[in-house]
């Protein structure tokens, strides 16, 4: 980090799971000047410790949602911040931006993930970033836009918590994992807490099916069902796709680009989001599986398959650029 | 490949029929991923009812206004039933 930006940026990350808060740790561990990150993820914890320089503010998950509001426009207020980059909700995510945005003495920017089209319709969204918002950067040319009409738009490769070149070799990722296998299957799983045991049945069916095959759960804790012996607590889970030939997971932004970005094949179940479209995403990058059966079948497969190894640009240096310039 | 403004145009629900809408087949329980073309169509099993019935307090003891009147569907309640205003913005653990 050098510093070229003087004025504070603001990543507004508000959401559940991991991904928004992934993707602004990506933007902020590369941006040339100081970057502070609001979230109120409940995996907060386990970011800050494996990047313990990034200045992380983070609002308790299990606040009632007006207070919630109010602690988000007080940060943001209290921040000074020259820029305020919004991660995917326009409105905030609560819409406790709708007031403050139109006042608000910053340069704004929207990340601009997918987003639920009733959504967008239903609170006049394209209308509201036409006239708030003085950049829209779409983190990846192949995800949905609704708002990819609007004038400010600017695309870039997606999002990555990891370059190319920062990625470990196949057999360093594979001891991060302690597989000593020839081939390895991981089971990645991100989302929701109550999803976590889906997550932890599929860890098990794999284990019991596929002989002589590694088979690991990445997860903060081990998911209910889940053998003990498999669950590997580390993040990002990027870092181990090096050692990977199949992942299981779920279709967010976060798995489904790093899979693709590393070449290595995804087996998904969409789970249903609210404001996301995760069938949409994974359609034609991953092979779609709702079941646990439907999951062991795809991924034997997958393991016939040889695993490309691909290289892959990161859409976070050209978004700083973009920001730098749009920030004056 | 679902398109990216897509909405379900096929019909579902048993007492209340109304249009599907969700923005994906995936995983939908009512049409098996679109495999099934009109989920209602199948239900021939509602043909004997011919309105959306009462609570009477006979048969449901407390389900009754505070004046001792059964409080019966109506109209509204079907609306309201099958048009659920979508929350958004209510819930900070959604993505």
């Amino acid at each position: 980090m050098g510093g070229r930006s003087s004025g504070l940026w603001l990543i507004y990350a508000l959401g559940g799971g991991w991904g928004h808060l992934t993707r602004a740790a990506a933007l902020a561990r590369v941006a040339r000047g100081p970057v502070r990150i609001l979230t109120n993820s409940p995996y907060a914890g386990e970011v800050c410790a494996r990047l313990p320089d990034l200045d992380i503010v983070a609002l308790n998950p299990e606040l009632p949602v007006a207070r919630a509001r109010e602690e988000a426009v007080e940060q943001i207020r209290e921040s000074g911040a020259a820029c305020l980059i919004v991660d995917t909700f326009p409105r905030g995510l609560g819409g406790e931006l709708a007031s403050l945005l139109p006042g608000l003495g910053a340069v704004r920017a929207l990340i601009h993930r997918d987003l639920n089209p009733v959504y967008v319709r239903g609170k006049a969204i394209e209308e509201f970033v036409r006239s708030n918002y003085d950049v829209v950067i779409r983190p990846g040319p192949a995800e949905a836009a609704p708002l990819a009409g609007l004038p400010q738009v600017r695309t870039t490769a997606p999002w990555l918590i990891r370059s190319a070149r920062e990625l470990p070799s196949r057999e360093a990722a594979r001891r991060l994992m302690g597989v000593e296998e020839r081939q390895c299957v991981l089971v990645l799983a991100a989302g929701k807490i109550e999803e976590q045991a889906w997550y932890g049945s599929v860890a098990r069916a794999l284990s019991g099916a596929l002989e002589g095959v590694g088979v690991r759960c990445v997860a903060p804790s081990c998911p209910a069902g889940c053998p003990e012996a498999g669950w590997v607590r580390y993040w990002p889970a990027m870092d181990l796709l090096p050692g990977v030939d199949v992942v299981v997971g779920g279709g967010g932004y976060n798995t489904v680009y790093e899979c693709l970005a590393c070449g290595v094949q995804l087996v998904a179940r969409a789970w249903a989001r609210k404001y996301d479209r995760q069938a949409l995403r994974a359609a034609g990058q991953a092979e779609a599986c709702p079941t646990v059966d439907e999951v062991v079948a795809a991924v034997r497969t997958c393991l016939a398959r040889t695993r490309a190894r691909t290289e892959f640009p990161n859409g976070v240096f050209e978004a700083v650029e973009i920001l730098e310039r749009v920030s004056g | 490949m679902t398109p990216a403004d897509w909405t379900c145009p096929r019909r579902i629900g048993f007492l209340f029929p109304h249009p599907c809408g969700r923005i994906s087949p995936v995983g939908c329980p009512d049409c098996q991923n679109g495999q099934v073309q009109d989920p209602y169509a199948q239900r021939t099993d509602r043909e004997g009812y011919d309105n959306y019935g009462d609570y009477d307090s006979a048969d449901w003891p407390g389900a009754t206004g505070a004046s001792g009147e059964p409080l019966n569907f109506t109209e509204a309640d079907g609306e309201r039933l099958v048009k659920p205003e979508e929350e958004f913005e209510g819930d900070l653990t959604a993505s």
